[in-house]
């Protein structure tokens, strides 16, 4: 994650946001008594504000209203109701100004020109963007650079594998050096290797301290969400369900954890017998690890409570030495997972 | 400026789209050269058959030349602002297109300018062709003609953003495209005087080539560069084009306008 502050200015606005998606020719339609579906809600009443430097999440499930929050930042779609503003400057009034201060790189593989190279395109967008010629070339090269690229450049687009189509992506939305950028599941299709060091570039972005990138960062990887964002916001039938930081997000989902520790020589009989004296409302299990006399304690405490010292202070007199701790608290998904259910359970219950 | 610089990235793109496909250009040069082959011994029927009334028409081979040139012109200013929008749409490309400062109409105008260039280049051959192996002379002002086919060019254009707002809208293709295309080459006099409609098919016919704008930038381009008229005698056909502008500009950039609003508006302007 990178150092976020709250006393940075604010560079993403999202004030009072609503998205309905009109019925086209609602009026021809009524007139030639044709059967239409109704409008789309896909965001109601969306807001929150992203400061400078800030890595920010959106999560939800499909459907949920991510993309068109994405496409309204970046002026491709205007809202029914509401404002944003990037920068100070509206996303439909001031849209060419707005533009000029995000990149946007998505997961699409066709928004390049196959027959051209990956050089010949890139000029192409840094040309559009305003870059003159030597300039342009710079860039160029300093992207291929920071995105390893730098063999590929004279390969046609189209012979590029999906991966490098995809650093390719991000590598345009950086050419114009934006202040913000909207990155739509910059890693999807990335292999381990090659998805971390596009996260680690993402994060030096969002932490270069000549020009801090405000980052806006939508992906089904929660995971990679955890690991780099600043704050989370979770997005559900249009709404934001939840936000906050991916700690407090797991902390307000569940305040339990689950600990497991092993330990060795086989001296179960004795832990089992202190444990049942020390704790009678606790429950553990406790199973055979490996086959070198190692024994797996599992149980579930409250996040931070004495319960964990109390369990050690046990083995330690049962003469028990402990080899591994592991503690495991809620993640993302599983918060997810549950604004997911209360969803459905809310639908149900509609229906 | 930056206009033009932004105009010459999409040149240089769509240049290098097509070099890729060597072959088709050849092909493409090839068949013009067919074509013009073609209608000089079609020409060779009508010698000493001409009717008198048509002094447009007594070199054939020069009027159909001139005529498939400018109605290629023509149909490159109509058809490419059409399509523009839905090229880049149904390539995927339109959303990072949108993506940098650059606004709609200056997509639909860049975009069209590499097939202007493509335009003039085989309009040119076709005229080229002409002189270089039939012996088709061309005198008169080539400045005026000039003037006539960007008038003209420009009145089509209007039509072409007309369309392009129908694209968008419906995300169908355009509809006036194949009525203009099609109408263009019976009604305008691109092979045949447009008097003999008259003659043959009554006057109610005849009126739908009065409404074509190529038919008046034909005749005047001919009228310029087979029969060497200077511009106090076209001047008819070029003010009715004059007319056409002042109408058609204001009204397709305002449809065009309200086309683009309700696009962003409804979220279609990248689907196709």
């Amino acid at each position: 994650m990178s150092e976020f502050s709250e006393d940075r200015s604010i560079t993403v606005s999202i004030d009072h946001l609503s998205k309905t998606y009109p019925v086209p020719f609602l009026r021809l339609k009524k007139f030639f008594r044709r059967k239409f579906k109704p409008p789309v809600e896909a965001l109601r009443d969306v807001s929150f504000q992203i400061r400078e430097g800030e890595i920010f999440g959106l999560i939800g499930p499909n459907g949920a209203g991510k993309t068109t929050l994405t496409k309204i930042i970046a002026t491709l779609i205007q809202p029914t109701s509401g404002e944003v503003a990037v920068r100070g400057n509206d996303t439909v009034r001031d849209d060419a100004q707005v533009r000029r201060d995000i990149g946007l790189a998505s997961a699409e593989e066709r928004s390049f020109y196959w027959r051209l190279t990956a050089e010949q395109n890139l000029l192409f967008f840094a040309r559009l963007y305003g870059l003159s010629g030597p300039e342009a070339k710079r860039r160029i090269k300093t992207s291929f650079e920071m995105f390893e690229l730098e063999e590929l450049a004279r390969r046609r687009f189209a012979e590029l594998s999906t991966g490098n189509k995809q650093r390719l992506a991000v590598a345009r939305a950086m050419l114009a050096k934006p202040p913000v950028l909207l990155l739509d599941e910059p890693t999807r299709s990335l292999d381990p290797i090659a998805a971390a060091r596009l996260r680690s570039t993402i994060s030096s972005l969002a932490r270069a301290s000549d020009s801090r990138v405000t980052i806006f960062l939508t992906s089904h990887n929660l995971a990679e969400v955890e690991e780099l964002c600043d704050r989370v916001a979770i997005i559900g039938k249009g709404q934001i369900r939840a936000l906050d930081t991916p700690h407090n997000l797991r902390a307000t989902h569940t305040r339990n954890e689950e600990v497991s520790i092993i330990f060795s020589p086989d001296v179960a009989d004795s832990v089992n017998l202190a444990l049942r004296q020390t704790f009678t409302d606790q429950s553990f299990t406790l199973e055979r690890a490996s086959h070198d006399q190692r024994w797996l304690l599992k149980f579930s405490r409250e996040a931070e409570d004495e319960t964990l010292d109390k369990v050690l202070s046990v083995l330690h007199q049962s003469r028990a030495i402990v080899r591994t701790i592991e503690t495991k608290r809620a993640t993302l998904l599983e918060v997810l997972e549950q604004y997911d259910e209360s969803e459905r359970d809310t639908r149900g219950r509609r229906n | 400026m930056v206009l033009l610089s932004r105009i010459w990235a999409f040149v240089a793109r769509d240049w290098l789209v097509t070099v890729s496909y060597r072959m088709q250009f050849f092909l493409r040069v090839l068949s013009v050269l067919i074509a013009v082959t073609t209608l000089f011994f079609i020409s060779k029927i009508f010698v000493g058959f001409t009717d008198v009334r048509f002094a447009e028409w007594r070199d054939p081979l020069a009027a159909w030349l001139t005529g498939l040139a400018v109605l290629n012109y023509f149909m490159t200013g109509f058809s490419s602002l059409a399509n523009a929008i839905r090229q880049e749409q149904m390539q995927g490309t339109l959303e990072s297109v949108l993506m940098t400062p650059i606004s709609v109409p200056t997509v639909v105008v860049a975009s069209s300018a590499w097939d202007f260039v493509e335009a003039t280049f085989f309009s040119l051959l076709y005229l080229i062709f002409g002189w270089l192996f039939f012996d088709v002379h061309y005198r008169g002002s080539a400045l005026l003609a000039l003037v006539f086919l960007l008038l003209t060019t420009l009145v089509l254009s209007c039509l072409g953003i007309l369309s392009a707002s129908f694209a968008m809208v419906f995300k169908r293709g355009d509809p006036f495209g194949i009525l203009l295309g099609t109408g263009s080459a019976l009604f305008s006099g691109v092979f045949f005087p447009t008097q003999l409609i008259n003659q043959h098919a009554g006057s109610g016919v005849a009126s739908i080539s009065k409404i074509l704008p190529p038919t008046y930038g034909l005749d005047g381009i001919r009228r310029v560069l087979i029969e060497g008229q200077g511009f106090s005698q076209v001047h008819e056909p070029f003010v009715t084009l004059l007319a056409f502008l002042a109408v058609l500009l204001p009204f397709s950039l305002w449809v065009f306008g309200r086309a683009v609003r309700r696009a962003k508006r409804e979220g279609s302007l990248i689907q196709y």
